[in-house]
């Protein structure tokens, strides 16, 4: 932070930015110069150092109705300010502002990476969808707690921009804590630096246990879900079937990047032209370090059987196999990216009116 | 009836501030000087090893030490003779007793230039790996054998292991008549049920190895000259570890000799031995490939534990990886069933995600977890170096991605398990993982 003093573009919907009550929440974006309602308190809070130049306002319908394209929309009367950072509300307990505020912050954030910071109430449906993307700082379910929950925000802001090495970091990142900033974590996971040892840590926190005192679990177990198990296709000889597999397999140089560990993508590829009757085993290679792979590469249909179901298919004993095949690498995958990855296939597959998959793994 | 211990270890601690090269090896006011001619000579006595490359390394040095395969510090045993490190260039026989001198503020750094592995590591002696590693401040040895024509790839890497430790052997020797900075005594007796005590006993269930990686599909040699791919839960004398018959596997993932020479959970255990605890001893096993060996060496580790060495809690560590968390884990819940409390060491795999994601195990249970490190942690590290040891500005650096890096480029992206000497397995690091 030099002498400059910092630009700062601030998002309201209509209400706090004063334009009207529900009656107005269709309505598209406006924007206004300097602060406004709720600004006015974000500028005392910034002080000298910080300038709100711009009030950029939305409806909340308008934006919840589809917050991708709204963000793009926002974004685009946003950029031409060039600014240092961006606050979003705070949206209180309000949903559709908490998507709204979430949204906006995800465009400004990843387009022109600056800091981006918002604030919810933990039960806001925006902190979950939108924490990855923002700073939202946990305020309480009212515009009552505003002043704090602006400063909150600010004080976050400042840290953010400072450009202060995370000492406590082993990877010197400037990443405020969220317990001392008090915001809700991006889901990210950082190695910090400790008083104790792991083996003092441990043996410590054992004794406790021992004792029968409390103790501190330094992963709290998570509770998982029970996956009712669809019902049976009752017709296989009309059913249209898709693959997928979780095995890595790709064509040789591995176009979309699968990682071969710790990967987050998944991808398709035609089958007619990826694994065709006549397919050659060096077009292929794996992006998964965990198993040995030489099999598979040898005859990849072993790892997404395509040749026994063009069988099954001659045989009239199912109907059609999906024309595309979903690849992705399934190696020490962190749980929660695999059930997006479930999902996002999910959804997919059924827009594509297929009834059937069939999952290969290794 | 009153007797000694059968397993006394005295470890003389000897603090060495500077390394130089020297017409003989031999330690002044400490100092050590090393005759790098001599210790070549050493090392050519294998006939696996065609040449060695032997540099001294200090902190600041714009070096980048590469295909780095174990890092050693300098111990000997005093008095007993062909015991250092048993079953690697020792006799065959039960390491852990008697008195072990060692040297503190140097290593030696062992690298493998012909290494054809996917996973190397690396260590920097400026910038930021050497901010991070513990080794960054330390003093080094490091020696780059090469490999003599007809010798087999695997038959290559043990030899260069080997010559990692005669050398810290070697420099260990060269220290006699030094004055001691520290005695550290590690005296346990056998475990004995009978014994009556208002301590709680602890055990340690100690992870040695993984088969998962095995590169060309051969072990790694890391126990009394062995390897323990199909060891069956047993139980070992935490001296043991301490002084030798345990070493570092191939490759640095997280863990190193020098790190089971100072081996973070036995060391405290230790410490707090007649204290708050009763140090019960220790079982080893390893990670399973195999569902129903899985199950099975669980179970009688889990038999160990508590039959044998009548341990009421017990702390265990795992080896770098995936497959090794789920076999823990059911270590561990095999504990619980049997009533022995545990505490149980994960690594979050990646850095995506909340601790809780990470868990590969639904154990109710095993309810008491420490996280080690996220060792797979990314980071970026610019160039800080001007010369290349262990390989070259070529040598492939490896990333997950599907991207080719080499040790020269401007900027690596490297995992932190592949950086010697900042993350640790068995508990010695002041780290501990965080939601951000």
């Amino acid at each position: 932070m030099n002498g400059k003093k910092l630009k700062v573009v601030h998002y309201l919907n209509q209400f706090f930015g004063q334009i009207g009550g529900e009656e107005k929440a269709e309505i598209g974006f406006v924007v206004k110069a300097g602060p406004i309602g709720p600004g006015l308190a974000l500028q005392r809070a910034l002080g000298e150092k910080a300038d709100v130049v711009t009030t950029v306002i939305c409806g909340d319908n308008y934006f919840s109705k589809n917050p991708e394209q709204a963000g793009e929309e926002g974004l685009k009367l946003i950029e031409p300010y060039h600014p240092d950072l961006f606050f979003a509300g705070p949206a209180f307990a309000a949903g559709r502002y908490g998507v709204a505020c979430g949204g906006i912050c995800k465009a400004v954030g990843e387009r022109l990476e600056i800091p981006v910071i918002t604030g919810m109430y933990p039960e806001n449906p925006g902190v979950d969808m939108y924490r990855k993307y923002a700073y939202i700082c946990k305020t309480g379910n009212s515009a009552r707690n505003m002043a704090e929950s602006i400063s909150h925000m600010t004080r976050l802001a400042f840290k953010l921009i400072s450009g202060e090495q995370g000492a406590h970091l082993v990877s010197r990142e400037n990443l405020p804590g969220p317990g001392e900033y008090d915001y809700f974590s991006r889901i990210i996971l950082r190695n910090e630096y400790t008083d104790k040892t792991a083996a003092e840590r441990s043996v410590e926190k054992l004794l406790a246990k021992l004792r029968g005192e409390p103790f501190e679990s330094e992963v709290i177990l998570p509770k998982f879900e029970r996956v009712a198990p669809p019902p049976p296709i009752k017709d296989l000889h009309a059913c249209e079937i898709i693959l997928v597999s979780d095995g890595g397999l790709v064509p040789k140089g591995n176009p979309d990047g699968l990682s071969g560990r710790g990967n987050l993508r998944w991808t398709t590829y035609e089958i007619d032209t990826f694994l065709p009757e006549n397919f050659k085993s060096s077009d292929y290679e794996i992006a998964h370090t965990g198993y040995f792979p030489v099999q598979i590469l040898e005859d990849p249909n072993r790892l997404v059987p395509v040749d026994i179901m063009r069988e099954l298919i001659k045989e009239g004993k199912i109907g059609r196999l999906h024309p595309h095949f979903f690849s992705t690498s399934g190696n020490a995958t962190v749980s929660r990216r695999c059930a997006e990855m479930g999902d996002e296939m999910g959804e997919e597959i059924k827009k594509r009116g297929v009834e059937a998959v069939i999952l290969t793994s290794t | 009836m009153t007797r000694e211990a059968l397993m006394r270890l005295e470890i003389q601690s000897i603090d060495i501030h500077d390394l130089k090269p020297g017409a003989k090896t031999y330690a002044k006011d400490r100092v050590l000087y090393v005759n790098c001619k001599e210790l070549e000579e050493i090392l050519l006595k294998d006939r696996r090893i065609k040449s060695v490359d032997i540099h001294f390394v200090y902190p600041g040095d714009r070096v980048r030490i590469v295909n780095l395969m174990d890092v050693v510090q300098p111990r000997c045993k005093i008095d007993k003779v062909e015991a250092d490190f048993p079953g690697f260039i020792g006799k065959m026989q039960i390491a852990g007793s008697g008195r072990t001198r060692s040297l503190r503020g140097i290593t030696v750094l062992v690298s493998n230039p012909c290494s054809n592995r996917k996973y190397s590591a690396l260590l920097d002696m400026s910038g930021v790996v050497a901010e991070m590693s513990r080794y960054g401040k330390m003093k080094h040895i490091s020696i780059a054998p090469t490999m003599a024509d007809g010798t087999e790839e695997r038959d290559f890497e043990d030899a260069v292991k080997i010559a990692g430790l005669k050398a810290a052997v070697y420099l260990a020797r060269a220290t006699e008549g030094q004055p001691v900075d520290e005695v550290e005594v590690y005296e346990l007796d056998p475990p004995s049920l009978n014994k009556k005590s208002d301590l709680p006993r602890v055990a340690y269930y100690y992870q040695l190895y993984s088969p998962q990686h095995d590169h060309i599909g051969i072990s790694d040699p890391c126990f009394y000259g062995t390897d323990v791919r199909n060891l069956t839960p047993t139980i070992i004398h935490p001296n043991e570890v301490l002084d030798g018959g345990v070493v570092g596997a191939h490759t640095i993932r997280a863990l190193d000799t020098y790190t089971i020479q100072n081996h973070g959970v036995i060391k405290e255990l230790y410490q707090r031995h007649g204290k708050d605890l009763i140090f019960a001893g220790v079982v080893c096993g390893v990670a399973n490939m195999e569902p129903v060996t899985r199950s099975r060496q669980a179970m009688m580790a889990s038999s160990l534990v508590k039959n044998v060495l009548g341990a009421d809690g017990v702390v265990l560590t795992k080896i770098h990886g995936g497959l090794p968390h789920v076999d823990l884990a059911l270590v561990a819940e095999e504990c619980e069933k049997l009533g022995v409390k545990t505490a149980i060491f994960i690594q979050p795999l990646v850095s995506y995600g909340t601790l809780a994601d990470t868990l590969l195990f639904n154990a109710e249970a095993v309810n008491l977890i420490i996280t080690v490190g996220a060792t797979m942690e990314r980071i970026k590290i610019p160039l800080d170096a001007d010369r290349f040891l262990g390989g070259t500005a070529d040598t492939k650096i490896y990333c997950p991605d599907p991207i080719i890096q080499h040790a020269g480029d401007p900027v690596i992206d490297v995992e932190q398990f592949l950086m010697a000497g900042v993350h640790d397995h068995l508990g010695g690091a002041n780290i501990i993982v965080k939601e951000y």
